[in-house]
């Protein structure tokens, strides 16, 4: 069925481009039901460009772009891109460090990866359950809500970049304090999981509001 | 007749388009219209010298367009002349007897003609409903086969308008559609199918079908391929060259000096990397207009374009489906006056 988005240059016909190259090479009989009536469907309906943030190639993934233009201000996405590699790198630095001077048995269980930490760090900083103001009576109570996926992994960004935009020395750079932060999360310390923590506790303590909620 | 002030939000109004007022034209009026539009056809005839009885419209619409030149740009404003049918909008007859009571039984709803629509569309809906139920007692197979997605649409909200002579809002003619959807979901005896194909229309599937040219050869023997690619302003012109090394040029200077900046290269890269051609083709290309990422993006569909010619039907189709061979739309919106910007609109003062 077909909604027209609020003005979108596009005919609300056309489909999101898919970039994997892997889904396209796989043959015919490994895909399932849906995935087959998705590739007729696309096969009929004209598809939109490739926006200039989307490659296939290894370098490019969907949460470290998104995650940049959150960071952007002001239209400069060639400064929040050239901070975002300097936090990975950073990060791999600090990994690298660790990994050389730990022992022989430690060894295997430091993550080097810059992406699988700034993936895992977001997971552990996603919040499972949010607050949502409900007015009812006059008074308009906290009422526990369970969030969407966009939702929480927008707010833990959010959360990541407000930290460290606010609470840091003056004279530290972001992508030291953005690795700082990362790490911490990774290993489920530091301020932004206190504060999803301190999110939870705050849904768990309004439980008594939870049947406000109608959706 | 008082012109009212009701103080609706533009939101409700456009829910709510409701009947149009009293009839416009009466049809003693068309007729006397069409009597004079076959008068004067004849007349034009004589004065053309041609015969009035195998006069078409075509021959009429060429002798105005020489009897009167207009310089206007816009058709409606020129000069025309057409059958009272074409230009007096349809409408229908007066729905009311003398004594005033209407015809038909919806007629104060405002949209008679699109409820009972609605009614018989849901009327069919339950008849294949009951006919489902028919089909898993009987225990035959009662799943619906997937139909042809790619031969039919549904008709629009102004060909439904036309059809019903009626006003529709965005809201209603959604609503119809849906139950359309829903109707064509299950598995249906004849007559369903003959009241959906009322309200489908075949799409050309030959529009998908584009040419892509042969492969040129030049002196020396190497296969090239040319290709334009447009993003905003920026207009480029690629040629893509086979037994490369992967040396990219643009207006002259090589790719690193031109794109500093990591995602245009990554974007030039891109139409390779997925066809998995990096080292094999060299690119020349010039670039004129717009900014660094619209000059990227415009030489990034050239590209792709250009490699139609040198790889298979299906890895074009991929092509498509990556959103590699799409034209991208979007330009900057116009600022509008009143506002301070496209969207931004000036700092609400209360007082």
């Amino acid at each position: 069925r077909l909604v027209q988005v609020r003005w979108s240059r596009y005919n609300p016909s056309f489909l999101e481009p898919e970039v994997n190259k892997e889904l396209y090479q796989k043959p015919r009989e490994e895909l399932t039901e849906e995935e087959r009536e998705q590739m007729e469907l696309k096969a009929v309906r004209p598809i939109k460009a490739a926006p200039p943030t989307l490659s296939s190639s290894v370098f490019s993934d969907p949460m470290i772009s998104k995650f940049t233009n959150m960071m952007m201000k002001d239209g400069n996405k060639v400064l929040a891109r050239s901070l975002m590699t300097q936090t990975l790198e950073a990060i791999k630095r600090k990994q690298v460090e660790k990994y050389h001077k730990a022992p022989e048995n430690e060894k295997e269980a430091i993550e080097c990866n810059p992406y699988v930490i700034f993936h895992q760090a977001l997971k552990n900083c996603q919040p499972i359950i949010g607050l949502s103001n409900i007015t009812k009576g006059g008074k308009t109570y906290q009422v526990p809500v369970p969030l969407k996926d966009n939702r929480k992994r927008f707010l833990a960004m959010k959360w990541l970049i407000t930290e460290c935009r606010e609470n840091k020395h003056r004279r530290t750079l972001m992508p030291e304090k953005l690795s700082q932060e990362l790490l911490l999360a990774f290993n489920n310390e530091g301020p932004i999981i206190k504060k999803k923590h301190v999110l939870h506790k705050m849904a768990e303590a309004n439980r008594a509001y939870a049947h406000f909620r109608w959706w | 007749q008082m012109l009212r002030l009701i103080h609706t939000t533009t939101a409700v109004q456009r829910k709510n388009v409701g009947a149009s007022g009293p009839e416009k034209y009466t049809e003693a009026f068309i007729k006397k219209q069409i009597e004079e539009f076959n008068l004067g056809k004849r007349h034009l005839a004589n004065m053309m010298g041609e015969d009035p009885e195998t006069f078409t419209q075509e021959d009429i619409d060429r002798s105005i367009a020489y009897l009167f030149p207009s310089g206007l740009f816009d058709k409606r404003a020129r000069p025309m002349m057409k059958h009272p049918t074409e230009i007096f909008p349809e409408q229908r007859k007066i729905q009311w007897r003398e004594d005033g009571r209407p015809f038909h039984f919806l007629f104060y709803t405002g949209k008679q003609s699109y409820y009972s629509l609605m009614h018989e569309t849901y009327e069919n809906l339950l008849n294949a409903q009951k006919y489902q139920d028919q089909l898993i007692a009987q225990d035959l197979p009662f799943q619906k086969e997937k139909s042809n997605l790619a031969g039919s649409r549904w008709l629009t909200k102004i060909e439904l308008e036309e059809m019903l002579l009626e006003k529709l809002s965005d809201d209603d003619y959604s609503r119809f559609i849906q139950l359309l959807e829903k109707l064509m979901a299950l598995p249906c005896s004849d007559i369903e199918e003959k009241y959906i194909e009322k309200f489908s229309k075949e799409v050309p599937v030959q529009m998908q079908k584009v040419v892509i040219e042969p492969l040129q050869h030049d002196e020396r023997g190497v296969a090239f391929s040319t290709g334009e690619g447009t993003r905003k302003t920026a207009r480029a012109m690629a040629v893509v060259y086979d037994n490369g090394s992967g040396k990219m040029t643009v207006n002259g200077t090589d790719i690193l000096h031109y794109f500093p900046v990591l995602q245009d290269r990554e974007q030039l890269l891109f139409p390779f990397q997925f066809l998995d051609r990096i080292g094999k083709h060299d690119m020349v290309c010039t670039v004129s207009g717009g900014g660094r990422s619209a000059q990227a993006g415009a030489i990034r569909l050239a590209c792709a374009r250009a490699l139609r010619s040198f790889v298979t039907e299906k890895e074009v189709e991929f092509m498509r489906q990556a959103g590699l061979l799409t034209v991208d739309p979007r330009v900057k919106e116009r600022k509008k006056p009143g506002q301070e910007g496209a969207r931004r609109k000036f700092t609400w003062k209360k007082r």
